[in-house]
């Protein structure tokens, strides 16, 4: 009998533990990006050029979050790609040449670096390059993480709408929203677990006390709402997310417990 | 959470994100059960049923006096 009372501890115990775990911690270790589709919309029979680019492009992107299709129709005029996230259209290709590094690029890289080395987040701050516009919104979000507990944790990346090397990136943020890309004004993304990125502050929404809304949802304790709803889109990305750091949001929580929020 | 997809007439008077304005209003966890008082009409109820009773008892009692005082005098 005295084994069964120590089991129903235990269990409460480790059910207890689940509970505390923090939103950005959770993301990391438990859930699973969702897939892109690439679709190759044709119509006709595929020559053997189109089979080889193709079987390079599935080659490429095979350890990303995306699935490959081909889709013959009569309708399709010109062959070309359509890059899909949960049915929503997000990008048309008309040459696999335009499909280059899609799945990779060098600020993925160095993200999904600070997510895996325990960081609560990144924060990437998407620039107009209208310096008046971009200046105000940058001093507060510096302002804001240097006088943050949370600060040490925090990476702030910044990222110009007219770089090259990360069109595809710009591109899976501006269709975080679907009205994202028709808005010219510096916005703020919350970059967490494997890749995925909040609904961003716009504008004269990136105030110090949304900033720290936004460290607040990441730190709180993983409620089942949250687990059953999360927020924000995937971003296509090629990583092995397996063997993360510790979290480093533990360490200050537990130094300092009156941070600990719901 | 799906985000509102809704167009808006400026960026200012777009809305907040849904994540955000939950983890402002408490909504990203289960909040307790909050306790209300029910309005009591009981003594109300307790004093109406008692004068109903009163009445009835008086109006039983002045109806049997009457009918016994009319037997007597007849």
């Amino acid at each position: 009998m005295r084994s069964v009372y120590l089991k129903i501890l235990i269990l409460a115990g480790i059910l207890s533990l689940a509970c505390t775990t923090k939103v950005s911690e959770w993301v990391l270790l438990n859930s699973v990006p969702n897939q892109y589709t690439l679709v190759f919309y044709h119509n006709s029979l595929l020559s053997e050029n189109q089979k080889q680019q193709n079987s390079k492009i599935s080659t490429d992107i095979k350890d990303a979050n995306i699935l490959f299709k081909n889709v013959q129709s009569k309708e399709v005029i010109k062959p070309y790609y359509a890059l899909y996230y949960q049915e929503r259209l997000f990008a048309k290709y008309d040459s696999p040449e335009e499909l280059y590094a899609i799945a990779n690029s060098p600020l993925r890289e160095k993200i999904a670096e600070q997510l895996m080395s325990g960081k609560l987040c990144v924060m990437l701050y998407l620039k107009t390059d209208d310096k008046e516009k971009d200046t105000r919104g940058l001093e507060i979000l510096k302002k804001t993480i240097t006088s943050s507990p949370f600060g040490e944790i925090i990476t702030i990346v910044e990222l110009s709408r007219k770089d090259l090397s990360e069109k595809h990136f710009i591109s899976m943020l501006l269709n975080v929203e679907s009205d994202l890309s028709e808005i010219k004004e510096p916005m703020l993304f919350g970059i967490f677990g494997k890749f995925k990125a909040l609904e961003p502050l716009l504008s004269k929404g990136i105030t110090e006390e949304n900033i720290n809304l936004m460290i607040d949802f990441l730190t709180a304790d993983c409620s089942c709402l949250i687990k059953d709803n999360l927020p924000g889109t995937d971003i296509l990305y090629t990583s092995n997310w397996e063997n993360p750091a510790i979290a480093l949001v533990n360490s200050i929580l537990d130094a300092n417990p009156t941070l600990m929020h719901n | 959470m799906d985000q509102d997809t809704l167009s808006n007439d400026s960026v200012a008077s777009r809305p907040l994100p849904k994540w955000l304005t939950d983890q402002r209003d408490g909504l990203n966890y289960i909040q307790p059960v909050k306790i209300e008082m029910k309005e009591d009409r009981s003594l109300g109820i307790s004093f109406m049923v008692t004068g109903i009773l009163i009445l009835l008892v008086i109006t039983v009692l002045t109806v049997y006096v009457l009918q016994k005082n009319k037997n007597n005098s007849i």
